[in-house]
């Protein structure tokens, strides 16, 4: 059964991507201290057994879901724990740790969330969640601010980023919200001028949690996942509501809202000049952007070779630009790999969302999708200046544990949205959830008390 | 739906297409520039994490090589295991201070850089294989030391050449400095070590053998009497009177002979003993013009085509020195005043009168290896200039061996084996009369006489009063000596 067969397919590709991490590790190390780690074995036996827990819930789990989503992860994934071990042997640990809860958070989602329409029932749940989450590094006390960006919380030991998962809760919202009233909003019935818009009672939610997540990130100063949101936003509305006027609409609004944080605040000022001219500024603001230009020119077409380049060269690499220290030492080659992994994502992304059948469905995965496609353009854009750098991460590759949990708990629910539709298109059995097998006990226990009285 | 996520995804591939077609600008387009621009450190970091190709003297012995480093900063450490012997040839290679010499020079060789080198070694592109190239010296690490032993703690310079064809045996400059102190990976060591030897007053960073020029004294005398033998005015009959000094016109200050002695003779007499006024007179019956085109002839004036390049020029003067300037042009007719040597190029002036009066180009590079031994390129020996005919140069030998069979060089360049050399001595006078005493001491030679395999020049600055109480013979004869036996009893390979 072709569905089945996804499973074995996942399994081979997960091994290889183990594999090949395991070899980047070694060559890493080989490159910088010219010998075999003697920790290489525990290190594939960890790596390997991770991905095969994440494999083997899937498969007990989801297992109609795609079979290159989870592989190409795991291969990103080990690109970058590669790198960051390169780069820094104690972040190296921390990010292990990291990659622990993450393939947790993926298990526990596939748990969890085992019927999609459910999502839709708690949109507003996800709405207020999201919005606090997008708020607490504003709580004084609680929030802090990270290199002029205050988008961190401290809570007790534990500092995350919580916009990695409002971004998520986001998604769910949006896609619960407009699969109900796209009709609606689409109908625009409304005549302002020369535009038709919708009433406003219809579009007016979507407009107050766009206005609320643009203000609150521009008051965070955190300018990609501003320009992030604002892309999911506008992403899903268009295809929901089928209409361009929403994307020329969105882009307008984006446009204007861009100029005004241009004139209005002088980081972004400082972001643009750095982007049309870092040369003039090397030794001040432009320092990390021409260090990064070096480094992926020193790369060349081969790349310097894993541990062999001076990546280090460029501030907080581990970070935002960890896709420099990629192109200078695996080349344009290696840099090409990543784009591709991250295309092959979004194309499996978009796959699912158009194979799945409910309108809920087909939102969440095009909200996903969007979300992990456009996350990664911003930043490797950043990097090789293609726009203007905005502090974001690169999914599953940057280091940085809120990033690399949601990112698994995205890909969870890709997975997840994936299976559904093959249940639903009959290429498997739709087995009762454990849930819903309880629910069916309790029910059965009842009727047979009730029978027996 | 389906369309719009259709257009979504077409949307996000020619967004990544941006990525793309950018990532090529810069990592394939763009990269030299990249790799140019001034700021950019990462070809240096580059260089210091792989080895380096090796310095080889002609007899085998290493002379700049890369050992693992013991610190963190660098994979490599650049070391020069002969210390101070080869510096000036080798110069040295920093990470903040950049490279001189052969170092410099040779850089891209050293490295690995070369497109030659990149090319051969492109089946090895992605196992990133060791291709440092490495370069051979045409001078004796053996030889070197006896010169730098012979010398001593006098500064000055020695220089040996093959005057057949111009390939430098031995160059040693002193004082000098131990490269491995400035090599160091510590920038601000490296920088006081410079700082230190740019201040030191022997100016031990240049080769002073060719990167400085001194008053020659009468090893002048050999290109005096060369111009005067190919202008047809002195032959072997010409005879001068015996006289204790000469009064040119325009000056009542009288030309001397060495310590005021009576002098005159033949050709041969008045060279062998180094008389002053006939040498004087000679230049005045040439004239100006005559003197500064033979002086030319023989490249003073012109930069010598060495191939460490950086060197000094010699000098003599132009003709307009010499107007209204008779007296001028008389002492400097015998090596005085303002006229001016580079040791090298004295050397050159032996090798081309012992090589028939073809002057070769002179050089330290013999050839340049790959990573596997296969020669890059091969130094072929090449005519620099031909100042004197044939029989002029067998004349000029004939004198020069009367020099030490029973002029100046007597006493001390008799060579062991009855071989016969021939030579000329330079005590060239710095101080105006009533100072203090200070000359340097020259001698340019060449043996064996009848088939010249060596030509050397021994130059002694006059910074000491032990020196500048000598002649050019008795100081910087024993030191030809040495260095001429040793040679011609080990002969190279």
């Amino acid at each position: 059964m072709q569905a089945l067969s996804r499973r074995s397919t996942e399994l081979g590709l997960i091994i290889m991507a183990g594999v090949i991490t395991a070899a980047m590790y070694a060559l890493a190390s080989l490159g910088k201290n010219s010998i075999i780690p003697p920790v290489i074995v525990p290190f594939l036996i960890v790596m390997l057994g991770l991905l095969l827990v994440a494999h083997f819930a899937t498969r007990k789990l989801a297992r109609g879901a795609d079979s290159t989503l989870l592989p190409v992860a795991a291969m990103l994934h080990g690109i970058g724990y590669v790198m960051i071990t390169r780069l820094n042997d104690h972040l190296a640990g921390l990010q292990t740790t990291w990659t622990f809860i993450a393939i947790a958070a993926y298990v526990g989602t596939l748990l969890v969330v085992q019927r999609v329409p459910d999502l839709a029932r708690y949109k507003w749940t996800f709405f207020m969640l999201g919005a606090g989450l997008l708020l607490l590094p504003m709580v004084p006390g609680v929030g802090r601010s990270v290199g002029g960006a205050r988008i961190w919380v401290r809570l007790g030991p534990i500092n995350f980023q919580p916009g990695e998962f409002a971004k998520i809760l986001l998604a769910l919202f949006f896609a619960g919200y407009l699969y109900e009233r796209r009709e609606l909003i689409a109908a625009s019935t409304w005549n302002l001028g020369p535009l038709r818009l919708p009433e406003p009672r219809h579009f007016m939610p979507i407009a107050v949690s766009w206005v609320f997540a643009v203000v609150v990130m521009v008051g965070q100063k955190d300018l990609g996942s501003s320009l992030l949101f604002f892309t999911l936003f506008v992403v899903m509305i268009w295809v929901a509501t089928e209409r361009a006027t929403f994307l020329v609409l969105g882009f307008t609004l984006f446009g204007g809202a861009a100029y005004m944080a241009f004139r209005l605040f002088t980081h972004v000022q400082d972001r643009v000049h750095i982007w049309i001219d870092p040369w003039s500024q090397y030794q001040g603001k432009g320092y990390q952007i021409v260090q990064s230009m070096f480094a992926i020119g020193e790369g060349g077409i081969a790349g310097t070779g894993l541990g062999q380049g001076h990546p280090n060269l460029i501030p907080a690499v581990q970070n935002d630009f960890i896709f420099a220290a990629i192109a200078e030492e695996m080349g344009l080659i290696g840099s090409t790999t990543v784009l591709i992994a991250f295309l092959l994502m979004v194309g499996a992304g978009l796959r699912i969302a158009m194979r799945a059948e409910r309108p809920f469905e087909k939102l969440l995965a095009v909200g996903l999708t969007t979300l992990l496609g456009v996350q990664a353009f911003i930043i490797i854009g950043g990097v090789i200046r293609v726009v203007p750098l905005t502090g974001i991460t690169l999914p599953f590759v940057s280091y940085g544990g809120s990033s690399l949990v949601a990112n698994y708990v995205l890909l969870a629910l890709l997975m997840r949205v994936s299976d559904s539709t093959s249940r639903r298109i009959g290429e498997l059995p739709d087995d009762p959830t454990i849930a819903e097998r309880y629910a069916a006990w309790q029910l059965r226990r009842t009727l047979g008390k009730t029978s027996a009285s | 739906m389906n369309a719009h996520i259709r257009k979504l995804a077409a949307g996000l591939i020619v967004c990544y297409l941006v990525l793309f077609v950018q990532l090529n600008l810069l990592q394939v387009v763009k990269r030299p520039e990249l790799a140019s621009n001034t700021n950019n450190n990462r070809g240096v970091l580059r260089d210091f994490d792989k080895p380096r190709g090796p310095i080889v003297s002609a007899d085998g012995v290493v002379v700049a090589n890369s050992l693992p480093s013991t610190d963190t900063k660098f994979k490599y450490q650049r070391a020069y295991p002969e210390g101070d012997l080869f510096a000036n040839v080798t110069g040295y290679y920093t990470y903040g201070f950049g490279a001189t010499k052969v170092e410099k020079k040779y850089s891209n060789v050293l490295a690995g850089n070369t497109g030659q080198q990149q090319l051969t070694n492109i089946t090895n592109i992605f196992s990133g294989q060791d291709n440092t190239g490495s370069v051979r010296l045409t001078m004796r690490a053996d030889l070197q030391q006896v010169a730098k032993e012979a010398l001593g703690d006098r500064e000055g310079s020695v220089v040996v050449l093959d005057p057949k064809t111009g390939a430098v045996r031995a160059m040693w400059s002193y004082p000098t400095y131990d490269p491995n102190q400035v090599a160091v990976h510590d920038n601000t060591q490296t920088k006081n070590v410079l700082t230190f030897l740019n201040a030191s007053p022997g100016k031990p960073l240049l080769a002073n053998a060719f990167q400085e020029r001194y008053m020659p004294g009468s090893t002048f005398k050999i290109i005096t009497t060369a111009i005067a033998i190919e202008a047809g005015a002195v032959n072997f009959d010409s005879t001068w009177a015996n006289e204790t000094s000469f009064t040119p016109e325009q000056t009542t200050d009288p030309i001397e002979n060495y310590n005021g002695r009576v002098c005159g003779g033949d050709l041969r007499e008045v060279f062998r003993r180094s008389c002053n006024t006939p040498f004087a007179r000679t230049a005045i019956l040439l004239g100006a013009e005559t003197m500064v085109t033979g002086a030319n002839l023989w490249g003073i004036g012109d930069p010598i085509p060495f191939d460490l390049g950086g060197g000094a020029v010699s000098h003599f003067g132009e003709v307009s020195d010499f107007d209204q300037a008779i007296p001028k042009l008389a002492i400097r007719g015998f090596g005085q005043d303002d006229n001016s040597m580079v040791p090298l190029q004295m050397a050159m002036i032996s090798a081309t009168v012992a090589n028939g009066g073809v002057s070769m180009k002179p050089y330290v590079v013999d050839a340049t290896l790959d990573h596997q031994g296969r020669v890059l390129s091969q130094t072929k020996p090449s005519v620099w200039r031909t100042p004197i005919a044939p029989q002029t140069a067998a004349m000029l030998n004939e004198l020069m061996v009367g020099v030490v069979q029973d002029g100046t060089a007597s006493c001390c360049l008799k060579l062991a084996n009855g071989i016969q050399a021939a030579a000329k001595t330079g005590t060239a006078q710095l101080n105006a009369k009533g100072q203090q005493q200070r000359s340097h001491a020259w001698i340019t030679a060449f043996a064996p006489a009848e088939n010249p395999q060596y030509a050397v020049v021994v130059m002694l600055k006059g910074t000491t009063d032990e020196v500048s109480a000598g002649t050019g013979g008795k100081l910087a004869g024993p030191i030809a000596k040495t260095i001429l036996d040793f040679a011609l009893a080990h002969p190279l390979g």
